[in-house]
């Protein structure tokens, strides 16, 4: 296939795919800023065509909340994974999560479910890893970061590290 | 009478003795027939039933959102040889409208779930896909097409074959074979015996061997055993074990070998065996697919690949593959048109170094390594086993051409020739889960020889400063506008001598930042500033990153006086990729046997291995790297609103050429230097940089971007001085990741604090 010829418009498009799409990030591929327009349109005796403009930049808000989602894919391969963990089938299940982080490699929330899987089948190691991933990417994002905190808790409680699971927990409860 | 007597019984004697002798003589041929047979069948046999390990691609995931045009999507369905018909009927078939694809796939086991065969209607707009549609109409979330097969492993006879059942061999190629080579195939019982007169006859006239009598049972024999000597007795163990062969197998078995196993060519060091690899290697396509010019240029070449060879010697190919179609018309296998026709075709040969070749032979050695690991060969070799790589067909393809073009480029425009050639190694990750998507082991990619990603330990210069950097952050005592002093130093070694490192440009700059020190790439700021964090906090950090041994704690070891392979060197900056997390690189997912049932899957495991805010500033230095210092000609190729990170490296005398560095869904490390360790006149930016900038500008990358620690500010400071700084004030501004309430020393007249605070990137993307 020829990827050169599609890159660049590929790269646009995965920006702006990025920006419209599930997991917001406060820093995430920069996108063209779009001009707004200040002032009605002077009178055109040409077509119009799009100036690229250096944008006024943004003021950077107050630290926003910014959950992250599941698109639509990983979202079927989450379920898919979870009626897979059902029946016990843990390998099975870590795979179809592998699927959707190829996909959305960013998203707290498969890591967060790839520990889940990680824990369920006694790995509490990665599920503690997993989770620790999570954190470092859910800045801003309270409720992601206290479902990682429970799952670190939950990680710890099962190697008997006691004091260190209720201090996990207290930063996941912290969030809430 | 007493003398007669005893004549009678000497001659008795006589007759005992020869009885004896011909006894032993008839025992001792019984013997040696029965180990000749011994040796062919087991070989034979072993041969037939010993089914490579089979390699397969990733697979690609189709779903909404996924940047793929329609053009992509045929391409692709093509490449997995879908058949493109008007209205898709059969699994492996589809058809396009416009922006809209329709196809049924083929039935597939992957490790993890049976993927049936459905109807999938898909629609594009522009470069994605927007819809996903099954035979009822309902949506479907995502779909995983087969894979592409890239090869087979065979472990003990170190080749790679491409091995084909009956059913995938049209009956023109045997009809074709026997017309050639043995037109008593059918009939006779494994040797020819009036071939071999007339052949003795004319081999007697020409005073020298012209003609061979062999069969094609002989021939399979004689491959069997690479044994080239022409030997009289050698020719009667051929012979005989032919004999034996027809005894114990059909005729049908032994075409079926014959194909699997006759030797056609040469790659380097890698002899090729077989139609279905010789399809590969000549044509770039699988032996269905050839036509009929094709397939008599492959019988041509059995009588003398070398002496044949269509890419050295094409005129002489040529003469044998239109004599091959004469005969083929003459005895009736095709009509003479067709045989005119094909004549009048090109050889239709690949270029040798050809990137179709879709074969890999540095990622398919990374296979079969990782598989030695856990598996016995004889594990490896048995019936049917499935293994499921990490290999991205189209970034291998794209390494491959950046790195030969950029090679061929660099060599035209050096002054001085060397004695070897340029080499290179590109190695591509994908960091958040350290699959080896792409490898290319030297310029010519299909060459199966040394392994110098796995196995060229080389010296990587600056490619340790990030790591020298990283220690120093994680102190928690140096950031990006921490200044470092880079002025002359000498430090006095062990052995009484002493070492006083230069900068590339042998100038020295005075304070500077460490923002600067690290995108421009300056020697002395960087063995100060490693002396003070002390050494051995930062040979820890390489083994914390993922280097399997230390390095001596030797001041030299700041400027890279350490040798590393390019797969090491991913492994080190994956972790960098990955924030802070190191997982291990692997090129396997998962291996199942014959019947599907997993017997190994390669999980996906993260360790973190150092602070994620401290590899998060040095990231952004290495940002800055890209934008402001040694890899700034990137950005000739890479589209400036692509945020990448990356570092570049050179070791003294310019011997080895390095470039590495990420976006955010792909890590690229390129290699370039002499094997015998010659300088090249290459800097790590004059070098290695090109080949990086191409294979991201060609891989759809998108940018890294990480958010911003909760510990971290983002702060204006000035890249020459370091000193705080506000936009539009200070020269050449740019935004840093400080921790949180530190105050910088401000430039004199920048100190109103003016309310201008946007993303760091527009930094980047606005100048």
């Amino acid at each position: 296939m020829n990827v050169r010829s599609l890159a660049p418009s590929a790269a646009i498009l995965l920006a702006l795919a990025l920006s419209a799409c599930s997991v917001p990030e406060p820093y995430q591929a920069p996108e063209r800023p779009i001009p707004v327009p200040e002032l009605p349109p002077p009178v055109e005796t040409t077509p119009v065509v799009p100036v690229p403009e250096v944008a006024e930049p943004e003021p950077l808000p107050a630290p926003v909340v910014r959950e992250p989602t599941l698109s639509a894919a990983s979202q079927a391969l989450v379920r898919q994974a979870q009626i897979q963990m059902a029946s016990n089938n843990y390998p099975v299940a870590a795979s179809s999560i592998e699927r959707a982080l190829r996909i959305e490699p960013g998203n707290p929330l498969l890591w967060i479910e790839l520990g889940k899987v990680r824990q369920a089948e006694g790995n509490y190691v990665q599920a503690e890893n997993m989770a620790r991933k999570a954190v470092s990417m859910a800045v801003n994002a309270p409720r992601t970061q206290s479902s990682a905190w429970a799952l670190i808790a939950e990680s710890l409680r099962a190697r008997g590290r006691n004091s260190e699971a209720q201090e996990a927990q207290s930063r996941a409860d912290g969030f809430r | 009478m007493k003398r007669s007597k005893s004549t009678r019984h000497y001659r008795t004697q006589i007759l005992a003795g020869l009885a004896l002798v011909l006894g032993l003589f008839a025992i001792a041929f019984v013997v040696w027939m029965f180990k000749l047979d011994q040796r062919i069948t087991s070989q034979f046999e072993g041969r037939r039933w010993t089914l490579p390990a089979q390699v397969y691609a990733e697979p690609v995931e189709l779903y909404a959102g996924l940047p793929f045009s329609a053009d992509a999507l045929t391409r692709e369905l093509t490449r997995l040889g879908y058949q493109q018909v008007d209205k898709p009927e059969r699994p492996g078939s589809f058809a396009r409208r416009g922006a809209r694809i329709d196809l049924i796939n083929r039935r597939f086991r992957f490790w993890d779930a049976l993927q049936e065969p459905q109807a999938l209607s898909i629609i594009t707009r522009g470069n994605a896909i927007t819809d996903m549609r099954n035979g009822r109409g309902e949506e479907v979330p995502i779909f995983r097409l087969d894979p592409l097969l890239i090869g087979s492993i065979f472990p003990i006879h170190g080749e790679d074959r491409v091995v084909v059942t009956p059913e995938e061999v049209s009956e023109l190629l045997p009809t074709a074979l026997k017309v050639v080579e043995d037109r008593k195939f059918d009939s006779h019982f494994g040797v020819d015996i009036p071939a071999i007169a007339r052949a003795a006859i004319v081999n007697v006239r020409a005073g020298q061997i012209e003609q061979g009598g062999s069969t094609l049972t002989q021939q399979l024999v004689k491959s069997y055993f690479l044994d080239n000597r022409r030997t009289f007795s050698r020719k009667i163990e051929e012979a005989l074990m032919a004999v034996l062969l027809e005894m114990r197998f059909s005729k049908a078995d032994l075409m079926n070998a014959y194909i699997n196993e006759i030797y056609l060519g040469q790659d380097g060091r890698r002899a090729v065996h077989g139609f279905g690899l010789g399809s590969q290697f000549y044509f770039g396509k699988p032996l269905a697919e050839l036509q009929l010019h094709e397939v008599a240029l492959m019988v041509a070449l059995v009588r003398g690949p070398s002496y044949y060879d269509p890419r050295r010697h094409p005129q002489r190919a040529l003469e044998r593959r239109n004599m091959v179609l004469q005969l083929m018309a003459q005895f009736e296998v095709i009509s003479a048109e067709d045989a005119e026709q094909a004549a009048k075709r090109d050889l239709g040969v690949i270029n040798s170094t050809g990137q179709a070749s879709g074969y890999y032979p540095a990622f398919l050695d990374l296979v079969r390594r990782t598989l030695r690991r856990d598996y016995r060969e004889e594990d490896l070799t048995e019936a049917g086993l499935r293994i499921f790589s990490t290999l991205n067909p189209l970034v291998q393809t794209q390494a491959e051409l950046a790195l030969a073009e950029e090679l061929d480029r660099l060599e035209k425009a050096r002054k001085q020739k060397s004695e070897s050639p340029l080499e290179g190694v590109v190695v591509v990750t994908a960091p958040q889960n350290g699959e080896v998507i792409a490898m290319v082991g030297g310029r010519k990619a299909s060459f199966d020889g040394f392994n110098r990603a796995l196995d060229a330990k080389r010296s990587i210069g600056s490619l340790v400063k990030p790591v020298v950097y990283l220690a120093a952050v994680e102190t928690g005592m140096y950031h990006a506008a921490t200044i470092l002093d880079d002025s002359p130093i000498s430090v006095k070694l062990p052995n009484g001598t002493l070492w006083e490192p230069r900068n590339i440009s042998k100038q020295t700059y005075g304070p500077v930042p460490m923002v600067r020190a690290l995108a421009q790439s300056l020697n002395l700021a960087t063995v100060n500033l490693g002396l003070q964090v002390g050494l051995p906090r930062v040979t820890r950090e390489f083994v914390a990153l993922g280097l399997e041994q230390e390095p001596p704690q030797l001041p030299a070891i700041l400027l890279g006086a350490v040798d590393v392979s390019p797969l090491e060197v991913a492994q080190l900056y994956n972790a960098f990729a990955n924030g802070g997390f190191s997982t291990p690189l692997r090129a396997v997912r998962s291996v199942v046997d014959a019947e599907g049932k997993p017997l190994r899957s390669f999980a996906l495991e993260v360790t973190p291995v150092a602070s994620p805010d401290a590899v998060y500033q040095v990231n952004r230095m290495m940002v800055e790297v890209i934008e402001r210092g040694s890899g700034r000609s990137a950005r000739n190729r890479i589209p400036r609103d692509i945020v990448v990170a990356g570092k570049s490296g050179t070791s003294s005398d310019y011997r080895d050429s390095w470039f590495a560095g990420f976006a955010g869904n792909q890590l690229a490390v390129v290699w370039m230097g002499h094997d015998d360790n010659s300088p090249t006149g290459l800097t790590g930016s004059s070098g290695s940089l090109a080949v990086w900038s191409r294979l991201m500008a060609s891989t759809g990358v998108y940018s890294w971007s990480a958010p911003l620690p909760e510990s971290l500010q983002e702060t204006w400071v000035e890249f020459p001085t370091g000193l705080g700084a506000q936009p539009g004030c200070g020269e050449d501004t740019l935004q840093v990741a400080i921790p949180r309430g530190v105050q910088l020393p401000m430039r004199p007249g920048c100190e109103t604090n003016r309310d201008a605070a946007q993303p760091w990137w527009q930094g980047i993307i606005g100048r």
